[in-house]
């Protein structure tokens, strides 16, 4: 049996300041190589935090970590200078929803995926441009040749986000974490840039992590998929199960919420308020204000977690009533 | 700008209607100069809005979508007059704004909802100041004002008690946008142009404010312009559709017709576009490829020639102009439509 690439046991994140926030409450996760795993949440559900984590991304000396992170056997929460260095971009490789920020402005994207080649394998700026120029070509970037003397302000927003990809992939990461890469983009480049992550990822047999807020976007990209709800898994499941037998109420709400086949006319199952502020951890069901089928027990202690199969898993009371589970 | 661009007087006739349409838009076009050189010269223009043209029945919601640069929020603005024109006719009710009817009293009956909750709220008014603020300088006394502001704040799910003294940064984006909701209608007005008012929610907090709108609509009469990139939402909530490609109409219907059954080229792509939301039958193949082309330098003729797969020489040489077809109220910009056109795809006429 191999190994899970990713592991993490009882994540904690807490951020400290004016006033301390209760970011990720307690992630599990195990994901293996070459699989495909969306977070799918809204916004301040701590999805983007627990990306960020894996990579080490969030500020020290506000931030504190607890339990286990490990990425290919190496524990990354005690990862420290040039060995942190060499897993960012090495190993574990991040891309965002704006790459005007994630590249620089002031080098052409060629020089940019060349010095970061050079830097992670050592080998000359020549081999890195000659790396740059085949990543580009798999990005399908037109006239890659021309491209490499681009500066990132001389390009489309299509193409921007081909290049960070480009870039993103060029060591060859075993994986690839994807923070909302496709929200700022246009339908019809959305979808293209989604079935190039897709391709990419078959052709370099690389895990990846996404995070969205789009249920259509994690359907189109993963395997799996875990609902995140106030620094929560709420609902685990392959992109089939969390479809078609959503068993969470918040679930359901979030795919009554897309609209996909909603009746015009009709009211929308809207869930009602807003999610909790995470001021302190959770000692109830964090969901249970917004629940349309809140018992009195889900209000006063932690809600039990139901798992079935491997990998799926349910944190509500109504999961382990096998009336609910029939349902 | 070739004629073909604007509706022939027939086409744009509302059909069988009996009434004339609630708001109506002639031949709409705004070009931004762009700006450069030694002593700021023009070197282009931005051919935003370049001869649109439609009707909005009174009770209907028009969904209007396109992708970034199509001209959909210039569109909006040029509705309210925040934008004045190049040229085009604006009718509200048949008055022409400009002649007679004046931007003051067509902000009264048209007022608009911006996507940026935030910035659309002044940051040091309360919530009943922001509402109150329009009527107070339109005349009304400042006791009358505020009892309205927190008639309005209650008719939009925000208890006045709580809410009517609080600023904008003290509210949720769901808060501030429904408090935008009100004010924009303080003004009892007829129409509510939304552009993209939902989009910057959450997914929960999207379908409370989508509800809130049907009741609103319903309770008060309302005519919507809905403005969104969100093609699920516009099917939800749109009674016609409007697609528009680099400042022009491509195609525009009643929404089932247009979801079900799309002529134009761009239409279907967009709608193939669409994330599929069955795991067992992805997206295989991406519609279309590359980025939406710059509306600085359009295309020739149809402006979609050079992404359409079904484009022939015809299609660069001119504008194929808004084509009704047999169906009712259903009208497309494509060569390929137009029956006796000349394109291999179209019906041979005798």
């Amino acid at each position: 049996m191999t190994m899970p690439l990713v592991e993490m046991k009882d994540v904690t994140v807490r951020f400290h300041g004016a006033r301390t926030v209760h970011a990720v409450n307690g992630v599990n996760l195990a994901l293996m190589p070459g699989e495909t795993l969306s977070i799918l949440g809204e916004s301040g559900s701590g999805k983007s935090v627990t990306l960020k984590t894996l990579l080490r991304l969030l500020p020290e000396n506000r931030t504190e970590i607890g339990g286990e992170v490990r990425v290919a056997g190496t524990d990354v929460l005690s990862l420290d200078g040039r060995a942190l260095a060499n897993h960012r971009g090495g190993v574990v490789s991040m891309i965002f929803q704006d790459p005007m920020l994630a590249l620089d402005p002031v080098y052409t994207i060629g020089d940019q995926i060349a010095e970061a080649v050079m830097r992670h394998e050592g080998i000359s700026r020549q081999a890195g441009l000659a790396r740059a120029l085949d990543m580009l070509t798999r990005v399908r970037i037109p006239s890659p040749e021309r491209r490499m003397k681009a500066y990132p302000h001389e390009m489309s927003g299509g193409m921007r986000q081909r290049a960070m990809i480009a870039l993103a992939l060029a060591c060859r990461p075993k994986l690839l974490l994807a923070d909302e890469p496709t929200t700022a983009l246009d339908a019809t480049v959305q979808i293209q840039i989604l079935l190039l992550l897709r391709e990419l990822q078959r052709e370099f047999g690389m895990a990846m992590i996404f995070v969205t807020h789009d249920i259509g976007v994690a359907v189109e990209v993963s395997d799996r998929i875990a609902v995140m709800y106030a620094g929560e898994f709420v609902e685990t499941g392959t992109v089939q199960q969390i479809i078609r037998e959503p068993r969470h109420p918040y679930t359901k709400g979030l795919l009554a919420a897309n609209l996909h086949g909603a009746v015009k006319g009709e009211r929308l199952d809207a869930i009602p308020g807003a999610p909790p502020a995470l001021e302190t951890r959770p000692v109830a069901c964090s969901f249970a204000p917004r629940c349309p089928v809140r018992a009195e027990s889900c209000e006063t202690g932690r809600p039990p977690v139901a798992t079935f199969d491997p990998g799926r898993m349910v944190r509500c009371i109504h999961a382990v009533e096998p009336a609910m589970a029939a349902g | 700008m070739s004629p073909a661009t604007v509706l022939s007087p027939e086409a744009a006739a509302p059909g069988p209607a009996h009434r004339p349409p609630l708001l109506s838009v002639n031949g709409l076009r705004k070009h931004f100069p762009l700006k450069g050189g030694l002593f700021g010269r023009t070197t282009g223009v931005v051919r935003a809005v370049d001869g649109v043209s439609f009707d909005v029945a009174e009770g209907e919601t028009l969904g209007i979508v396109g992708e970034s640069g199509c001209g959909k929020s210039t569109t909006a603005r040029l509705l309210v007059d925040l934008i004045t024109p190049d040229d085009g006719q604006i009718l509200l009710e048949s008055r022409r704004l400009g002649v007679d009817l004046d931007v003051r009293e067509l902000r009264r009956h048209v007022q608009m909802v911006f996507q940026d909750s935030y910035a659309s709220l002044n940051p040091r008014l309360t919530m009943e100041d922001a509402i109150a603020f329009g009527p107070r300088v339109n005349g009304m006394p400042a006791a009358q004002a505020t009892a309205l502001a927190h008639e309005l704040l209650s008719k939009v799910g925000l208890e006045p008690r709580r809410f009517a003294g609080r600023y904008p940064h003290e509210l949720s984006g769901g808060q501030r946008q429904r408090v935008n909701i009100a004010r924009a209608l303080a003004f009892s007005p007829k129409i509510v142009i939304l552009d993209e008012a939902v989009s910057a929610l959450d997914k929960s907090v999207e379908a409370q404010v989508l509800n809130l709108l049907a009741d609103l609509k319903k309770e008060l009469g309302l005519t919507y312009i809905f403005i969104s990139h969100d093609l699920n939402v516009v099917r939800y909530i749109s009674d016609r559709v409007m697609v528009m490609y680099l400042g022009e109409v491509a195609e525009i219907g009643p929404v089932e017709t247009l979801y079900a059954n799309p002529t134009h080229p761009y239409t279907r792509a967009l709608l193939a576009a669409m994330p599929s939301m069955d795991p067992d039958r992805r997206t295989e193949e991406a519609p279309l490829s590359g980025d939406p082309p710059n509306p600085i330098n359009p295309p020739s003729g149809c402006r979609f020639h050079p992404r359409c797969r079904n484009a022939e020489s015809l299609c660069s040489g001119g504008s194929p102009g808004l084509f009704k077809l047999p169906s009712d109220r259903h009208l497309v910009a494509c060569h390929a439509a137009i029956p006796g056109s000349g394109h291999s795809l179209a019906e041979v006429t005798a």
